[in-house]
Formats: structure tokens, C-alpha cells, sequence
């Protein structure tokens, strides 16, 4: 049996460590490649490198809205290869209302609207299988929308 | 009075004036022309002239006091046309028959006027000098120093010489002009002090008003760094909690490599230990979050069946591992209530939780909703350990958890009915228990859904 995640790149954007040393284990033993990055810039710098099939982020980087940097500067990239690229948000339970709002309108990357344009959440702490079903998810989601575009 | 009203009640008089200057010309026509009376039109004239001119002077003053001159000016200016007034009114009454000319009780409109406009003690001065204009000049025609200008055809001509008529009227003028004085300026004084007070008080108002503004915009103040504060030592307790939870689960799920049967057990109540803990930090800030005020959350339609089916689903596995019947009663069209998704959802996940939770295996949970007028009505019953009678109000309590609900060894941080309380409340709702000692309990919430 070919593992679930046999060739898809997974990039965690994640500044505690150990949360994303986790994470990658458990990825990892699915088959996925994993990467990652501590911070948005390092972030940015390997989505455009690496080009990952979906990028798991920590909503809450240490400035507190650099993970909502990271996801309007991706969207805003130029190539659309990366600008597409799946996003799931992990945060913490509850802030998914907040999430909804931009905290730092003055970031000269941000556009208004309703939702951050992401594809998924995950509440912290997500078991391994929820966090397996729900990057599953979106990229079967991601390949659907791509052959129903082609 | 204060100096903008004095100055408005001014040009009041001016144009006042204008319509008196108008009334003395219509009247003299009228005496003349329709009732015969034998009037010497020309002093009469000029004097009505020499009223318009100055009327003039005063309108073109009257602008420039009104720009430049301070209060006293403003009111030197008032008492100045007053006793022109009553000159002139004099004069007309003199060219026109004297004391035999009825017109003698216009004196009271000046009084009148004098006593809006002017100090209580200059009215009395302004009083004091129309008698004393009235007393000279018909003393002065009864002793033939003055000519006297008869009004042929009206009253009999050796009248303005009589003693006692003269008296009788200059005493009744007289005393009529002081009364009339008196009981002017007692109301407007009245009036004066009335507005005087109605002013303090206004501006004693807007200054409480402003208090009360800034006392709640600093507490506002506060509240926002409460909240923000405890949102943000929530959020860095749970933080490395959740990665710890993470890596024992990687652990223990065997993704390193396999652990003795015995380190796996004693991984697994530490796990158990961190989800007390990172379940404590999350009420903690879910209960801070919803007793925000004002509410930060969003209100928005949201659809009480649609959250209850999400709710059922998310349960229904943990239902089913102790065998319990995960039951849903809900109507077939959408009930809509007015707040924020994610309470509604918090609240539904708590009390069914709580009833999945302390229900023996086996057993009933039921969640029903219905639609009653303006109301939704959700009701989670359940056939488990049952909440005794003295226990009840206390169930919503921070940290209570019932003897019954700690003796089943299960997992509580002992806020989720308060949190289900805070919410109720902040959705404007009702909440009530029934309960039975081993047999159920059904707590039932009852949500306004009027959507404007």
C-alpha cells in the first residue's frame, strides 16, 4: 500500500519548535515531505522555493498578526503557482471569530474583506488524525478544483 | 438677562417702533378724516418725523452696539430710546389736545417695554419720568405757558383747565404706570431668575453628562485591558500546553517507535492531565470572552437546528462507544436566532457534552428544538445521574461541579454551565433545569428569535 501522503509536500510555518517537530512526525509517517519555516519571510521564502501542495500555519507568530501577513503576502505573490497554494490555519479554539477580521488594517498587504482567504482551520491541539483528515481534505479539495479548472 | 438677548430685544423695539410710527399716521388720518376731530396735523407731523429719524439713528447704531459695545453700553442705549419715547409720545399728545386726548394711556406700552428691557429700578426711573413729562406738560398748558392745542369737536374746550379733572387723571395715569411697573417687572424678574435656573441646571446637566462619558470610557478602557490581558496569559499557558499534548500524543501513538506497556500508561495520564489543563485555559477565556461588554462578538442569523446537527455529529461517536441513543427533535425549516455562531455552538457542544457525559451506558440523550411565537426553545434532556434539588442554583456556579458529577471520576473544569449561563445571557435569553436524581435532568434555553 503506497502511503497516503506519498509525494506531497506539506510547508509548516510554525515558530514553537517542538509543535512543529510534531507535526512533521506525524506527517512524515504518512509519506508526506515535510519543510519548515519559523517565520512568515523565512515562510514566503520556501513557498516560492519549494512550491508545497498545502502549508500548514500558526496563526499566532510572535508578533501576533505575522501569520495574517503571511497569508495576504502569499495570495499576493505573482506567480500563481505559489499564490494558490492551500492554507490551513492551526489557532487556538475561539479566535476563529477574530479570525474573520484583519487585526492590523494598516499592513499595506492587506485588501478588504470578510475572511481571511484560507482553506481550512484546525483548533490547537488537533489529534494526529484530525490533522491528517483535514490536510487530506484540502488537498483533494485543491486537485478537484484543478482538474475542474483544466 | 444677558447681553445677546438684550441686544436681540433691541432691534425687537426698533421694529416695534416702526409699526407705532405707521399706527400714529393711520390714527391721525382716521381722527381727521372719518371721526371729524379738528387736529393740527403739522407739529403732530413733525414730530412724527423727527420719531422716524431718530428710529433711523437708532437702527444705524443699533448695529454697530450690537458689534462693539459692552453690557453697559448696550444698556445706556436701551434707557436712551425709552425716554425718547416717552418724549416723544409726550409731544404727540401735547400737539394733540393734551389731557383731553384719550390716547394719554399709551403710556403703559412704554412701561410695559421698559420692563422687559431694562433693570427693575430703571422702570421706576422711566415710570418717575413720564409722570413727571405728563405732570409738566398739562400744568404747564393749564397755566397758559404752554400753548394748548385744542381737539375741536371732541371734548368741550375749558376741560383741560379743570383742576380736579387734571388731578383725577395724572393720579390715575400715575398710579396705573406704577402698577403696571410693579407687577411687569415682578413677572419678568420671575421669568429672569426661572431662566436663570433653567440655564445652571442645563449646564450642571451637560457637565454630569460628561462625567458619566468619561467615567465609562475608562472603565471601557479597563475592561478592553482585562480582557486583552487574560485573552493573552490564556493564550501563552495554552500555547506550550498544546505543543506538549502534541509530542506525548507522537509518543504514545507509537510514531518514534514502541514503548513498554507501562510507560504507555503512564504517558497516557499525563495526557490526561494536559487536556484538564488546556481545557481549563480554554473555558477560562471562552467564559472571559462571552462577558465582554459590549459583546465582542458579531450578531448575525444563525440557524439553532443547523448547529444542534452539527453538534449531534460531533458527539455521536463518543455517544455511541458507551452505547447511548444521540437523539434530535428538530423542526423541518431553519429557526433563526440573532448573536454570534460561535457562542451558539459553545453553548449547544456544553450541555451536550455535560449530558453524554454524566449519562450511565445505555441510556437517552435527547435534543430538541422547537419554535414557540418569538422564541426558540432548545431543550437537552437526558436519563443520567440527575442534579439534586440543593444543588441546582449552585450548578452555575465558576468551579462547581455536583458531588454526583465528580464521583463518576470524569474529566470537568467546572465552568462549562457557567459559561452555558453567560451566554444564555448574553443572547438575551432564559435558562431552567429540571432535574431527577437518577433518573435525568433537561436543561432547557429559551432564545429570543425576533429578527428585527
Amino acid at each position: 500500500m503506497v502511503a497516503e501522503g506519498a509525494g506531497k509536500k506539506v510547508l509548516v510555518v510554525e515558530d514553537d519548535r517542538d509543535a512543529a517537530e510534531a507535526v512533521q512526525i506525524v506527517l512524515e509517517g504518512e509519506g508526506y515531505s515535510v519543510s519548515r519555516a519559523e517565520s512568515a519571510g523565512e515562510g514566503l521564502q520556501k513557498a516560492r522555493s519549494e512550491r508545497p501542495d498545502v502549508i500548514l500555519l500558526d496563526i499566532m507568530m510572535p508578533s501576533g498578526t505575522e501569520g495574517f501577513h503571511f497569508v495576504w503576502s502569499l495570495r499576493k505573490e505573482e506567480e500563481e503557482r505559489v499564490r494558490s497554494i492551500p492554507i490551513v490555519v492551526l489557532t487556538a479554539i475561539h479566535e476563529k471569530t477574530w479570525v474573520k477580521l484583519y487585526p492590523d488594517q494598516s499592513d499595506p498587504v492587506y485588501e478588504p474583506g470578510e475572511y481571511l482567504p484560507v482553506q481550512g482551520f484546525l483548533d490547537k491541539p488537533a489529534s494526529s488524525e484530525q490533522l491528517l483528515s483535514k490536510v487530506k481534505e484540502v488537498l483533494e479539495a485543491g486537485s478537484a478544483a484543478a482538474q475542474g479548472g483544466a | 438677562m444677558d447681553l445677546e438677548e438684550l441686544r436681540d430685544r433691541i432691534s425687537w423695539l426698533i421694529r416695534l417702533r416702526w409699526a407705532a410710527i405707521a399706527g400714529v399716521l393711520v390714527t391721525i388720518w382716521v381722527a381727521q378724516r372719518l371721526l371729524g376731530v379738528e387736529l393740527h396735523t403739522g407739529p403732530l407731523l413733525l414730530v412724527v418725523g423727527a420719531l422716524a429719524a431718530d428710529n433711523l439713528v437708532f437702527w444705524g447704531i443699533g448695529r454697530w452696539v450690537a458689534a462693539a459695545a459692552t453690557g453697559a453700553g448696550v444698556s445706556y442705549f436701551a434707557n436712551l430710546q425709552i425716554a425718547l419715547d416717552l418724549l416723544a409720545l409726550t409731544a404727540l399728545i401735547h400737539f394733540s389736545g393734551g389731557i383731553e386726548n384719550p390716547f394719554l394711556c399709551y403710556y403703559v406700552f412704554h412701561i410695559v417695554i421698559a420692563s422687559i428691557l431694562l433693570s427693575r429700578a430703571a422702570t421706576y426711573l422711566q415710570v418717575t419720568l413720564a409722570i413727571a413729562l405728563l405732570t409738566a406738560m398739562t400744568s404747564l398748558e393749564a397755566a397758559g405757558v404752554l400753548r394748548h392745542y385744542h381737539l375741536g369737536g371732541f371734548i368741550p374746550a375749558e376741560f383741560f383747565q379743570s383742576r380736579v379733572y387734571m388731578f383725577g387723571v395724572l393720579f390715575a395715569i400715575g398710579t396705573m404706570l406704577y402698577f403696571t411697573a410693579f407687577m411687569a417687572t415682578s413677572i419678568t424678574s420671575r421669568l429672569r431668575r426661572r431662566e436663570g435656573e433653567i440655564v445652571r441646571l442645563s449646564e450642571a446637566l451637560r457637565k454630569h453628562t460628561e462625567d458619566l462619558t468619561q467615567a465609562y470610557e475608562a472603565l471601557r478602557y479597563l475592561e478592553g485591558v482585562r480582557s486583552d490581558y487574560l485573552h493573552r496569559v490564556a493564550h501563552h499557558i495554552r500555547s506550550p500546553l498544546a505543543t506538549v499534548e502534541r509530542m506525548l500524543a507522537v509518543v504514545a501513538e507509537g510514531r518514534t517507535g514502541q514503548l513498554p506497556e507501562r510507560a504507555l500508561e503512564i504517558l497516557e495520564r499525563a495526557r490526561v492531565r494536559i487536556r484538564e489543563m488546556l481545557a481549563l485555559a480554554r473555558d477560562l477565556l471562552v467564559l472571559s470572552r462571552t462577558r465582554e461588554a459590549p459583546p465582542l462578538a458579531q450578531r448575525e442569523k444563525v440557524d439553532l437546528v443547523t448547529v444542534v446537527q452539527e453538534v449531534a455529529q460531533e458527539f455521536r461517536r463518543q455517544a455511541a462507544s458507551a452505547s447511548i441513543s444521540l437523539l434530535t427533535e428538530c423542526p423541518e425549516f431553519p429557526v433563526e436566532v440573532m448573536g454570534d455562531p460561535g457562542s451558539l455552538k459553545e453553548l449547544v457542544e456544553n450541555l451536550v457534552s455535560n449530558a453524554v457525559k454524566y449519562t450511565p451506558d445505555g441510556g437517552d440523550v435527547r435534543i430538541a428544538v422547537e419554535l414557540r411565537a418569538n422564541r426558540a426553545e432548545l431543550a437537552v434532556s437526558d436519563t443520567g445521574i440527575g442534579i439534586p434539588e440543593d444543588e441546582r442554583e449552585e450548578i452555575f456556579g465558576e468551579f462547581y461541579r455536583a458531588a454526583s458529577a465528580r464521583e463518576t471520576g470524569k474529566e470537568g473544569t467546572g465552568l462549562g454551565l457557567s459559561i452555558v449561563k453567560a451566554i444564555v445571557e448574553a443572547f438575551g435569553g432564559e435558562l431552567s433545569v429540571e432535574s431527577a436524581v437518577g433518573k435525568g435532568t433537561c436543561f432547557r434555553v429559551d432564545l429570543p428569535c425576533d429578527v428585527q
